[in-house]
């Protein structure tokens, strides 16, 4: 069998990351960058992505909540601290408009 | 680059793969979408995990908020499993006789009721400018239960609390992970030997749903819904104020006003416990259309361990003010509903207020004392709407 291209496996990444990229049923994601994996691996461990979502903040406020989380455990070393403060400060701000709120649904 | 011949090559292994995971695909979309959660229809969803759900306002309709559609706060994972048969209570700490309870126990101490309008600290922290960090509440993290179980202070006076007892602590059984603090509080002797503060076990005439606590939580009433512990398993008296994260520096409000934006030093702030007097529009809703003629305003007001004075509301966005009428439904702790019947004589855009005062003299401001974590949330309410012809 003929090894598959780098188009196969573009392809097979690109249709299946949300299959190993789903850190709980009924989750929504973090945005694409540099730093996706890391967020994810790092928090959303013990949360889901919501939480991170509906947040609009400066640098400096995710400075701190970066800070935090890395001593209650998020696994963040130390040369990735400072990408994952930019990549929510850059995909998170305080203009951005709010997160739209979602209603429960019933059950069918 | 690739030839016709090796992308359709690639095209067929592509579909294969595809139609193999198709059962894996056909489940991952669907559960991307908005997770049910059993009696809690309806709810506006903050997070999932942890559970944090709130109540919208076109469910405020009722003196009583059915369980429904009561908010749910978690600061971590609720218990996986509660064994009611295995669950037990402590009160151990700055006491003569420490003990324990089995639910059977509990259910043999005398029980008490009160009404008591349960708000989260965050509640509003949506409108707060610059925003600040945490779930993003709006009006719903509120809702107004009758709550019942053994007073506290029955338990503490069988206890026997030494002089040295100065605060109760309170411990349950939220998992908590990865190095997180757990969420662990306390509060002052002299709120816990309340004859309203209760361990309780039932919220309006049932057991406790586990999202609100099951078995046993406790209710501190008119404070901020962070000092009511879910999941309640160990009470300790001790001699300060439990020193963990989430009595400092969570859950702290600054000594000095501080700018928006500004940091504070846990140092010079103190720990939120009773609840601002507030009010919110429940109808109409922000961004509405109404029609010309009567249009009935309505919504609630509360304040905590302190009673409402007076509502009133403004359709002209606070050039003139009218009062509002209150229901008759009150009790200490509880919120009150209120109504205005408002004639909307031309049709336009119309910026609708309510503004309460309490008898402690407080009154709702123009703008809420900003605050690092946005805690206690009580600018004037309003809703914008439309009147058509």
């Amino acid at each position: 069998m003929s090894k598959p291209s780098a188009l196969t496996i573009l392809g097979l990444v690109t249709t299946c990351a949300p299959l190993f990229w789903a850190q709980s049923p009924q989750a929504p994601d973090l945005p694409p960058g540099e730093m996706q994996a890391k967020a994810r691996t790092a928090c959303l461990e013990c949360h889901e992505a919501r939480i991170i979502l509906q947040q609009r903040l400066n640098k400096a406020a995710w400075t701190r909540e970066v800070d935090k989380m890395i001593k209650w455990g998020a696994l963040v070393g130390p040369k990735d601290r400072d990408p994952l403060i930019d990549y929510f400060s850059v995909n998170f701000p305080p203009e951005k408009a709010p997160e739209p709120a979602v209603r429960v649904k019933k059950k069918q | 680059m690739i030839s016709r011949r090796e992308l359709l090559k690639d095209a067929s292994f592509l579909l294969a793969a595809a139609g193999a995971a198709q059962p894996v695909l056909s489940w991952a979309a669907t559960q991307y979408d908005v997770p049910t959660i059993p009696g809690k229809d309806g709810m506006i969803l903050r997070s999932f995990r942890f559970l944090d759900v709130e109540m919208p306002m076109e469910f405020l309709n009722s003196w009583i908020t059915p369980v429904p559609h009561f908010f749910v706060r978690n600061h971590m994972h609720e218990p996986s499993t509660v064994d009611a048969a295995e669950w037990r209570l402590s009160v151990t700490g700055e006491v003569e006789k420490p003990f324990t309870l089995s639910l059977a126990d509990l259910g043999k101490v005398e029980s008490h009721t009160v009404i008591n309008t349960l708000e989260c600290a965050g509640n509003g922290r949506a409108f707060q400018h610059p925003s600040v960090p945490g779930i993003q509440w709006q009006r719903g993290a509120v809702g107004t239960a009758r709550f019942s179980g053994p007073r506290l202070r029955d338990l503490l006076q069988r206890a026997g609390v030494k002089t040295a007892g100065k605060h109760v602590m309170f411990r349950g059984l939220d998992e908590v992970p990865g190095k997180v603090p757990p969420f662990i509080r306390s509060i002052p002797i002299q709120k816990a030997m309340d004859t309203d503060t209760l361990v309780a076990t039932q919220m309006n005439g049932a057991p406790l749903e586990k999202h609100h606590g099951f078995p046993a939580r406790a209710l501190v009433p008119g404070w901020i819904g962070a000092a009511s512990c879910k999941w309640l398993t160990e009470i300790k008296i001790l001699d300060k104020e439990f020193d963990g994260n989430f009595m400092k520096p969570g859950y702290r409000f600054p000594n000095q006003p501080v700018a928006p934006g500004g940091s504070v030093n846990p140092d010079d702030a103190h720990p939120v416990t009773g609840l601002n007097v507030k009010s919110v529009i429940a109808s109409p809703a922000d961004d509405s259309k109404a029609k010309r003629g009567v249009v009935p305003i309505r919504g609630a007001a509360w304040a905590g361990e302190a009673d409402i004075a007076k509502v009133e509301v403004s359709t002209d966005a606070g050039a003139t003010w009218s009062p509002a009428r209150l229901a008759a439904d009150h009790a200490k702790y509880a919120w009150r509903l209120w109504s205005y019947s408002w004639e909307a004589a031309k049709s336009g855009e119309y910026t609708i207020l309510s503004r309460a005062a309490d008898t402690q003299g407080r009154s709702q401001p123009e703008t809420a004392a900003w605050n690092p974590s946005g805690y206690l949330y009580n600018a004037i309410d309003q809703v914008k709407i439309h009147v058509e012809a």
